[in-house]
């Protein structure tokens, strides 16, 4: 059993506002983890708070540890955007650069650090291409934009594209909410498959989907962590009233 | 503000209630009717048939509130025990109709000696006081009145065994009385068994522990 983060006392602000209060709680390695909780919660901000991102909101501030594979990424001498390198993130909303065709979303960032090698990248297309289960859709349109693909099969193209620079967490935020019930069950099973790999972490407000994707939840409430453990556990019989209430759906 | 899942809870609540209350009746008019000496075979069938429709309701209420809301923590714990004891419901009535079955075909207790009688007679009001807290649990989702059940069912246990050995020792005045009164003592067991896995039910439902209270 291993760790990818060890979350120490995490705390989290904007200006005045505490978003995020005392969090500790550790992720598991190639698992997938989901972050719960009702709007405002704080489950975005501690994503972002995995890959220095929070940090780069005018007024946010953060105190604590977050150790990945050991190191504070918070620490003096760590440089973020080495850190945000080992760390894919997808969004809630599709974002594949609009002006570029298919191979080209997914070369950018391996193009951003100067691989120009054509070889290399239609191998690294490819494999990311068909890692994120979009390969076959896409195989004999390389050359079209990205903007042309379905929601569903956008998403995609942004998971092959973080997946081409070969990072070992993936963060994804909503990743399913703009899309329809096909593209969000394709995407589950993508989900699931990366587990293999990676160290998947999933802020959803679709708690039955964070039932069947996640290993891991944790439920969030007012910026603390009320309760962390086997999805299992927490979808069947969790310990805190508050998790009970919110899902059941008393309140949220 | 009740939530849409709240109503189906109710109704299911309110079917297995009903259950209860046929399981208790079928198996205290077959008993009564087995120690009495009279058949009560075509009222309790009746019931055993109600039972087992019941049953089948239940489960098909409980699937279409899984298909329909997902129901998650407690709303999922009870579905799970709901089918459970509309099963153990069932098997009451259904145990039941075996009692009166025995006694078509083999009479009751009249040629029985005294001890025989008082042996099926005692063990048959711990049952019933069982099948009753089974029931009360039910209806108050109370863990702690489930786990009552565990001492009477120790009680029956003993009492099962105890009369398996005085059987062996006295041997009653007729074989026909000995075979009817070992299965209708088998099918009391079996009875104290249900009670057992439906206040096991309750717990679980209740508190979210699996525990056996045998």
């Amino acid at each position: 059993m291993s760790y990818k983060f060890e979350i120490e006392n995490l705390n989290a602000w904007f200006g005045s506002k505490h978003v995020l209060k005392n969090i500790s709680m550790n992720i598991r390695e190639k698992a997938v983890t989901a972050i719960i909780g009702p709007s405002g919660c704080g489950k975005t901000t501690l994503i972002r708070c995995l890959n220095r991102m929070h940090e780069i909101t005018p007024g946010a501030r953060v105190s604590g540890r977050v150790l990945l594979d050991g190191t504070d990424i918070y620490g003096e001498d760590v440089d973020p955007v080495r850190t945000r390198r080992k760390i894919g993130m997808v969004f809630q909303k599709p974002n594949p650069f609009p002006m570029m065709s298919i191979y080209d979303n997914v070369a950018a960032g391996l193009r951003l650090n100067g691989i120009g090698d054509r070889e290399k990248l239609d191998s690294v297309v490819e494999r990311s291409l068909r890692m994120a289960i979009l390969w076959d859709e896409v195989k004999d349109d390389l050359r079209k934009s990205g903007a042309s693909l379905s929601g569903g099969q956008q998403q995609r193209l942004c998971i092959a594209r973080a997946l081409a620079v070969e990072p070992e967490v993936i963060l994804m935020d909503e990743p399913a909410s703009a899309l329809d019930p096909v593209a969000t069950a394709k995407l589950e099973v993508l989900i699931r498959m990366l587990a293999k790999d990676y160290t998947v972490v999933i802020v959803t407000h679709n708690m039955q989907q964070a039932a069947r994707v996640s290993d891991f939840t944790a439920f969030l409430y007012l910026g603390e962590l009320v309760e962390y453990g086997h999805t299992k556990d927490i979808f069947e019989n969790p310990q805190n009233e508050l998790t009970e209430k919110y899902l059941t759906g008393e309140f949220g | 503000m009740s939530r849409l899942i709240d109503r189906g809870l109710e109704q299911l609540a309110s079917l297995l209630f009903q259950m209860g209350e046929l399981a208790d009746k079928a198996v205290s008019l077959s008993l009564n009717g087995y120690i009495e000496d009279t058949s009560t075979y075509e009222q309790v069938q009746g019931l055993s048939d109600t039972l087992a429709i019941l049953r089948d309701e239940v489960e098909s209420k409980a699937f279409e509130l899984i298909a329909r809301f997902q129901p998650v923590a407690s709303d999922l714990r009870i579905l799970r025990s709901y089918m459970k004891i509309a099963y153990d419901f069932a098997r009451y009535g259904r145990y039941a109709l075996d009692v009166q079955q025995i006694y078509e075909k083999l009479g009751g207790l009249k040629e029985c000696e005294d001890w025989v009688k008082e042996s099926v007679e005692e063990m048959s009001e711990k049952v019933v006081s069982m099948i009753r807290i089974s029931i009360d649990s039910l209806k108050s989702h109370d863990a702690d009145t489930a786990r009552t059940i565990t001492e009477i069912e120790r009680q029956v246990d003993d009492m099962y065994f105890k009369y398996l050995d005085s059987l062996m020792e006295k041997a009653p005045a007729t074989n026909r009385c000995t075979i009817s009164s070992v299965l209708v003592v088998r099918y009391l067991e079996r009875i104290a068994d249900h009670a057992i896995y439906i206040c096991e039910s309750i717990v679980y439902l209740a508190t979210g522990k699996r525990v056996a209270l045998e």
